[in-house]
């Protein structure tokens, strides 16, 4: 008793301010860093170019003439695609700034300075210029986390537009995407646009993802694409939020594929 | 120089350990919110320098293994909070923080900038490390594991070791030396007000 009494009175100071340490961290990694967010957004607020109706509106004119770019080049079946593009882009979404890239080098994450007070929510679609950039994985009350479809964890149920030809998309921590497909013989050729498929279940379908650059058809078990993205993460400075409910099940459940059950991310 | 405590009762916050948890907590909240910028300048390849890791090897130098164990298990909780919590960050801050420790740099190298950068440059790619092997083993130990294959993981984990370990030690002086000075002062005016 008395020996414990001396360790209390010698070591109570440090266990306590251990304890707090820990708690406090402990409660940041459960509230998933969401003060630590506001903060960053705070002080990083003088720094955020402001975005303002006027720059919303020049953004959208930027856009719209990438669009029209894209649709000269496309002349052929993806027309339709890119005409779902337009009327996705038009859909009601929020505009938000990148401020903050992923906080270690294993993740790719893109942090907005939208949050759940404009109401932003998990599970709400992320694209910017170049297409479908990822998906909100957590919100602070100004801040959202997006875990980019370029993450090395991250699986989109994908289609060749051009050809209808299904496969996945999932990425390599870099600017280049692989795309795995069902079938041993695709059709697909270089260039060939990539769109999210209707069996995404965490993605709405027809969104432009990128375009074909290398195709590896001797690749076992299944050939494989190289995608190039329109808009490398790294550059992209400004993104739209747009609502999105995942779905529980694919919508079309006669046409199923092995891969099927672990071709979306967490 | 004057003792930090002085013979009166004086506000708190004029405290030696209210100060103390004042520079220590806002060093540590300063290397959280340099975490998601990337400003230009201070990146290599993509990669920014691993603030909590020199965070981390600062605190440990002149420490117990356990405050290294202890500090790395914090910050490690911290990062987890601002990223993805699997593959966990503690485990690597926490390797981090106890071969500092063990080091018992000031025993045996004299104390310099060019020792912590070359501490600080192996424990970033220990911590590395520490995470791919954290991956490979998620690969190879469950099914359903969403991580690419090991060659991929591994060709990756030398990029990223290399250019955060090359920022890190440089940048490491930066918040080892205004931090190290905090804390010698500090151990200094403790010794002569036991006395």
């Amino acid at each position: 008793m008395f020996v414990l009494r001396q360790w209390w009175n010698r070591y109570a100071l440090k266990t306590g301010v251990v304890v707090v340490a820990v708690a406090s961290a402990w409660f940041m990694r459960i509230t998933e860093g969401a003060a630590l967010y506001e903060a960053y957004h705070w002080i990083t607020r003088p720094i955020q170019p402001d975005l303002n109706r006027e720059q919303v509106l020049e953004n959208s004119y930027i856009l719209e003439l990438q669009q029209r770019i894209v649709e000269l080049e496309n002349q052929n079946r993806s027309l339709r695609e890119f005409e779902d593009y337009v009327d996705t882009l038009n859909e009601p979404g929020i505009r938000a700034r990148v401020i903050g890239h992923a906080a270690d080098h294993w993740w790719q994450h893109l942090i907005l300075n939208r949050g759940s007070r404009q109401g932003v929510k998990v599970g709400h679609i992320v694209t910017a210029p170049g297409g479908v950039v990822g998906r909100v994985v957590a919100v602070s009350s100004n801040t959202s986390k997006v875990l980019l479809i370029t993450d090395a964890t991250s699986r989109v149920g994908a289609k060749v537009s051009r050809s209808r030809v299904l496969g996945v998309v999932r990425g390599q921590s870099n600017d280049r995407l692989v795309m795995e497909f069902f079938e041993k013989d695709p059709d697909v050729k270089v260039g060939d646009v990539i769109v999210t498929s209707s069996y995404s279940r965490l993605f709405p379908r027809e969104l432009p993802i990128g375009r074909v650059e290398f195709i590896d058809i001797t690749k076992s078990p299944a050939p494989e694409a190289m995608i190039q993205l329109s808009a490398p993460s790294s550059i992209i400075e400004w993104a739209v939020i747009s609502p999105f409910d995942p779905m529980e099940s694919v919508d079309d459940p006669k046409v199923s594929n092995p891969e099927d059950n672990h071709k979306e991310n967490p | 120089m004057t003792p930090l405590i002085s013979p009166g009762k004086p506000p708190f916050y004029q405290q030696s350990w209210f100060l103390n948890t004042l520079v220590t907590a806002g060093s540590v909240l300063l290397c959280l919110l340099l975490l998601p910028g990337r400003i230009p300048g201070i990146e290599l390849l993509g990669v920014a320098p691993h603030w909590l890791l020199i965070w981390v090897v600062a605190w440990s130098v002149k420490r117990t293994v356990w405050e290294g164990a202890i500090a790395g298990l914090v910050l490690g909780l911290l990062q987890d909070a601002m990223t993805a919590p699997q593959p966990t960050h503690t485990l690597s801050l926490i390797v981090a923080g106890v071969l500092t420790a063990r080091l018992q740099k000031h025993r045996y190298l004299q104390e310099d900038i060019v020792s912590i950068a070359l501490i600080v440059f192996a424990m970033a790619v220990i911590a590395e490390t520490v995470l791919a092997l954290q991956i490979s083993f998620d690969q190879l130990l469950s099914d359903g594991s969403l991580y690419p294959s090991l060659p991929q993981v591994w060709l990756y984990h030398q990029r990223v070791a290399l250019s955060s370990a090359i920022l890190s030690s440089l940048w490491a002086p930066a918040l080892y030396y205004p931090l190290n000075r905090w804390w010698d002062h500090r151990r200094a005016s403790g010794y002569a007000q036991d006395s």
